[in-house]
C-alpha cells in the first residue's frame, strides 16, 4: 500500500513543470491564436489574415526575404560546417582543444558577439548591409551546424570505413558513399537548428545593418512593440512562424524514423 | 512526538504571522500611499525623496510612494485601458492622453471646487494647474490641437487641458556632426536653413544632393510617428504634394505645420511611402537606441533626434582638440575635420568644442509633450497625495532638477524657474559639473559649499538661450526668440502638435512596414550563393576527375616498371 502511494508522489514531481509549461507555453500560444482572429473593435474577424496574405504591409515580401536569407545562411553553414565537423571528428581523439575552439564562441552572449562584429566592420570601413548581416548569421549559427554533425560523425563506426576501403573504395568514394549517408541525421538536425533561428532572428539584422535589412522577426517585433492596435497582424505573423517551426520538426522526426527503420 | 512538534511549529508560525500582519496594519493606517506610473528614466531620482519631505511639510504625514515604470506608451495604454492597473497618477505622451481621454479613462482635474483638503494648497503657491506657473505657450499649443476631444460618456467635446497637467515637452530635430558638415562645405547658415528637413534626405532644398559624402551617413528614427511627421514636412518643403487637395478642399502644399502633421489620407501615404523608399539609398540605417552612439563614434553624421536625447549627445561630444574659431575660418576650403591631431592657429589647440549640434528647422517642426493624468481606476483615498505630487513636480526646484537630469524642457514657465533661488542653485550646480572653469574653491582654496549666484548671467544663456549661431535654433526653449526674430518666424506657428490618427493608425503602420520592406531583395543573394556552390562543387568534381585519371595512369604504369626490374 505504502509503496503505491510513494510512486504516486514521485509522479507528482512532474506537476510543477507541467504547470509551468501550461502557463508559459500553452496559454501564450492560445492568446496569440485568439489575437489573430480579433479586430480593433474586439470582434471576430479574418481581416488580419487578409491584410497579411494580401501583402499590404509588405509582410509576404519580408517573409520571402527572410526565407531566402535563412536558406543561404544554412547552405553556407553546411558548406563550411561539414568539412569542419569531418576534420574535427577525424582528429577528435588526438586533439580535443580543436573542438573546444569551435564551442568557445558559444559561451559568449550572442548580442555581445554581434555588437563586437559591428565594431570590427565599422573599424574596417565596411559598409553595413546584406553582406554583413549574412556574415553575422553564419558566424552566429555555425556552431549549431557543426555540433550535431560532429556528434553524428564521431559515432560513425570506423569499421564501416575500413570495410569500404578494403573493398577498393578510394578516400573520396568512402566519403561520398559511406560517411555521407551515415551522417544524414546529423545534417538534417544541423539544418533545422540553423534554418529556424535564422528566419526568425531580428537582433542580428538590426545591429549589423542598422535596421536597413528588415526581416520577418523585425516585422513581428514592430507589430508588437512599436505600433498601437496591431497585435492582430503580429499574431498572424507569429502563427505563420510557428507553422514553419512545426513543419521543420515534423520533417526531422520523419527522417529520424526512416533512419531507425533502415538501421533495423 | 512528531505531531506535538508540528503543532508547536504551527502555532508559532501562526502567532508570528498574525503579529506581522498586525504590524503592517498599524503602519498602513499612519502612512499615506501613492502609486506613480511613469516612463523609465523620466524623473530626477532625488525628486521622489524630496517629495516625501514636501508632503510631510504640508500635511504632517508620512507617504509611501510606489514608483512603477513603462517602456512605451503602447504598453501603458494596454494596461490602463484594461482597467486592472491600480495606479494613481500616470505620465503619458500627448497622443496617448488623447486615446485615454477618448476612451473615458481619465478623471477631470477640477480641484479648486473641492473642500476636503487637509491643507490649503493656495498657501503653498497655489495649485499649478491653470495658473501662470505653467508655460502659457505650451498651454496654447495644446489647446490648438486638443480643444475638442470627443470623450466616451460625455455629451459635449472636452478640452484636454482640463484633464492633465503638462510635465515635460520637447521638439524633433536634426542632430548632426558640425565638423563633418564643415568638411563637406555645408556648415553655414544659408545652406542649412535652405536644406532644412532635406538634410535627412540629402536634399539641399532645390532637389540637388546636399553632399555626396552624406550618402550612407544618415540615420532615421525607427519610430513610426516621428519619421512620418518629418517626412510630411519634407514633402511639403520639396513640393512633392503638387496640386493634391485634402478632402476638405485645402491644398496640402499650403497647409500650416500644425495641420499638415495630422493628415493621413491614402494619397498622402502613397507619396510618403515612395519618399521613404527613395530615402533608403541615402541612409546608414534606422535606430532607436544606438543613434547617439553611432554619431559620437563617427559611424554616421546625421540623425533624427528628440531634443533631450540631442542635448545629452551634444554634451557627450565635447572634444578638447576642436576649435569653434577654426571651423569658422577654414569653413569651406580647408575644413578642420574631427582630426584630434589638429592644432589651431587661433588658440594653439587649447580651446575645445562640442562636435555635435542640434537643429530644429525654422520652417516647420513637431513639438510634443507629456503630462500627468489620473486614470479613473485610481484609489480615492490617495486623492490628496496625487494632487500634491503633481503640484510638487511643478515647483521651480523640481522642474529645474528634471530639466537638468532628463534634458527635455520642463513645462513650468521659464521665467518662474529663472526667478526662483532654489531652482537657480540646482542649475548652478549642474553648470559647474559640466564646466571645469567654474570656481569651486574660494580664495583660500577651501571648497565652496554654495555656488556664487552673482554670476548667474554666465550660465543663464546655457539653460535658456543656448543657440548655435550657424543654425540659430534655441534647443531647450523653442518659443524664446532673441534678436534674430525678424529673420525667421520661429514662433508657435511653425511647430505642430501631432494627434492620434485614430482609424487611420493601421494605414500608417502598413505604409511604414511597406516602406521598410521594399527596396531590399534577397533574391540576388540566393542567385550568387547557388552560383558559388555550383562553382565549388564543379571545382571539387574536376579535381577528383583529374586525380582519378592520374591514379589510373599510374596504376597501369606500375606493373610495367616492376616487369622491367625483374
Amino acid at each position: 500500500m505504502t509503496r503505491r502511494k510513494f510512486r504516486f508522489s514521485r509522479k507528482a514531481f512532474a506537476y510543477p513543470y507541467m504547470l509551468f509549461m501550461l502557463l508559459f507555453v500553452v496559454v501564450p500560444l492560445v492568446i496569440v491564436l485568439i489575437n489573430a482572429f480579433l479586430g480593433d473593435d474586439g470582434k471576430l474577424t479574418f481581416e488580419n489574415f487578409a491584410e497579411f496574405f494580401s501583402d499590404a504591409g509588405g509582410g509576404l515580401t519580408v517573409l520571402g526575404n527572410s526565407l531566402i536569407i535563412g536558406l543561404v545562411t544554412t547552405l553556407i553553414c553546411l558548406a563550411i560546417g561539414y568539412p569542419c565537423a569531418y576534420l574535427l571528428a577525424k582528429y577528435h581523439a588526438s586533439n580535443k582543444v580543436l573542438v573546444l575552439l569551435f564551442i568557445l564562441p558559444m559561451w559568449v552572449n550572442f548580442l555581445i558577439r554581434t555588437l563586437s562584429t559591428k565594431a570590427i566592420f565599422m573599424a574596417l570601413d565596411v559598409k553595413l548591409g546584406m553582406g554583413t548581416v549574412l556574415f553575422g548569421m553564419v558566424y552566429n549559427y555555425l556552431p549549431y551546424m557543426i555540433l550535431p554533425l560532429h556528434t553524428t560523425l564521431v559515432s560513425v563506426d570506423h569499421s564501416y570505413i575500413e570495410a569500404a576501403e578494403d573493398l577498393g573504395a578510394d578516400r573520396f568514394t568512402v566519403l561520398l558513399k559511406t560517411v555521407l549517408p551515415l551522417s544524414v541525421p546529423g545534417i538534417i538536425s544541423g539544418i533545422t537548428m540553423t534554418f529556424i533561428p535564422a528566419i526568425s532572428t531580428f537582433a542580428i539584422s538590426e545591429i549589423l545593418s542598422s535596421s536597413k535589412i528588415f526581416l520577418f522577426g523585425d516585422a513581428i517585433n514592430m507589430h508588437f512593440s512599436k505600433a498601437t492596435n496591431s497585435f492582430g497582424v503580429g499574431s498572424v505573423m507569429s502563427l505563420v512562424m510557428l507553422l514553419l517551426v512545426i513543419v521543420a520538426n515534423v520533417l526531422v522526426s520523419l527522417t529520424d524514423k526512416e533512419e531507425v527503420k533502415s538501421v533495423l | 512526538m512528531k505531531r506535538i512538534f508540528a503543532a508547536v511549529l504551527f502555532t508559532v508560525l501562526l502567532i508570528s504571522g498574525s503579529v506581522t500582519f498586525a504590524a503592517c496594519d498599524n503602519k498602513t493606517s499612519q502612512v499615506d500611499k501613492l502609486v506613480v506610473y511613469n516612463s523609465a528614466d523620466y524623473i530626477y531620482d532625488t525628486n521622489l525623496t524630496d517629495f516625501k519631505e514636501y508632503y510631510k511639510e504640508i500635511t504632517g504625514r508620512e507617504i509611501d510612494v510606489t514608483y512603477v515604470t513603462f517602456d512605451t506608451n503602447e504598453t501603458m495604454l494596454t494596461r490602463i485601458t484594461k482597467g486592472d492597473s491600480n495606479v494613481d497618477v500616470v505620465c503619458p505622451s500627448e497622443y496617448a492622453i488623447q486615446k485615454l481621454l477618448e476612451g473615458g479613462h481619465l478623471v477631470k482635474l477640477d480641484y479648486f471646487n473641492e473642500s476636503n483638503y487637509t491643507a490649503d494648497m493656495r498657501s503653498y503657491g497655489g495649485y499649478v494647474h491653470n495658473s501662470d506657473k505653467i508655460d502659457q505657450n505650451i498651454i496654447a499649443k495644446i489647446d490648438e490641437a486638443f480643444s475638442n476631444v470627443k470623450v466616451a460618456g460625455e455629451e459635449t467635446p472636452q478640452k484636454m487641458t482640463e484633464y492633465f497637467v503638462p510635465y515635460m515637452y520637447g521638439t524633433l530635430g536634426i542632430l548632426y556632426n558640425k565638423y563633418a558638415f564643415a568638411e563637406m562645405g555645408i556648415y553655414d547658415y544659408d545652406t542649412i536653413n535652405k536644406a532644412n528637413w532635406g538634410i535627412l534626405f540629402n536634399d539641399d532644398g532645390e532637389g540637388n544632393k546636399l553632399s555626396d559624402n552624406l550618402t550612407g551617413n544618415i540615420l532615421m528614427k525607427d519610430s513610426i510617428r516621428d519619421s512620418y511627421a518629418i517626412t510630411l514636412f519634407y514633402m511639403q518643403q520639396s513640393g512633392k504634394f503638387g496640386d493634391l487637395v485634402s478632402p476638405d478642399g485645402t491644398r496640402y502644399q499650403n497647409m500650416s505645420p500644425a495641420e499638415l502633421i495630422n493628415v493621413s489620407e491614402d494619397e498622402v501615404l502613397d507619396i510618403c511611402k515612395q519618399v521613404l523608399v527613395e530615402q533608403k539609398q541615402e541612409l546608414f540605417g534606422y535606430e532607436v537606441d544606438f543613434g547617439k552612439d553611432d554619431l559620437l563614434k563617427g559611424n554616421a553624421t546625421v540623425d533624427l533626434a528628440w531634443s533631450g536625447d540631442a542635448m545629452y549627445a551634444v554634451e557627450e561630444s565635447w572634444n578638447d582638440y576642436l576649435c569653434p574659431e577654426c571651423i569658422k575660418k577654414s569653413g569651406k576650403d580647408q575644413g578642420s575635420g574631427n582630426n584630434a591631431e589638429i592644432i589651431c592657429s587661433v588658440c594653439g589647440g587649447e580651446c575645445g568644442d562640442y562636435e555635435l549640434s542640434y537643429y530644429v528647422p525654422h520652417t516647420s517642426g513637431n513639438i510634443w509633450f507629456d503630462g500627468w493624468v489620473i486614470p479613473d481606476t485610481y484609489d480615492k483615498s490617495h486623492t490628496d497625495a496625487i494632487k500634491l505630487f503633481i503640484n510638487f513636480l511643478n515647483t521651480p526646484y523640481a522642474a529645474a532638477s528634471n530639466l537638468v537630469e532628463i534634458g527635455y524642457s520642463a513645462a513650468v514657465n521659464p521665467d518662474v524657474i529663472r526667478n526662483d533661488a532654489d531652482a537657480r542653485a540646482v542649475l548652478a550646480e549642474a553648470y559647474a559639473v559640466n564646466d571645469d572653469s567654474w570656481e569651486r574653491l574660494d580664495e583660500d582654496g577651501n571648497p565652496l559649499e554654495e555656488f556664487d549666484f552673482d554670476s548667474w548671467e554666465e550660465f543663464e544663456e546655457y539653460f535658456f538661450d543656448y543657440r548655435n549661431e550657424i543654425d540659430n535654433s534655441n534647443w531647450r526653449y523653442p518659443f524664446l526668440v532673441n534678436g534674430n526674430e525678424t529673420e525667421y518666424d520661429r514662433s508657435l506657428n511653425t511647430l505642430g502638435v501631432m494627434r492620434d490618427f485614430g482609424e487611420n493608425n493601421k494605414k500608417v503602420i502598413t505604409m511604414w512596414n511597406g516602406a521598410r520592406s521594399t527596396g531590399v531583395s534577397a533574391l540576388p543573394l540566393l542567385g550568387w550563393t547557388v552560383l558559388a556552390v555550383a562553382v565549388a562543387v564543379g571545382i571539387v568534381a574536376l579535381c577528383e576527375f583529374i586525380k582519378r585519371r592520374k591514379n589510373s595512369t599510374v596504376k597501369i604504369a606500375r606493373p610495367k616498371a616492376e616487369n622491367t626490374e625483374v
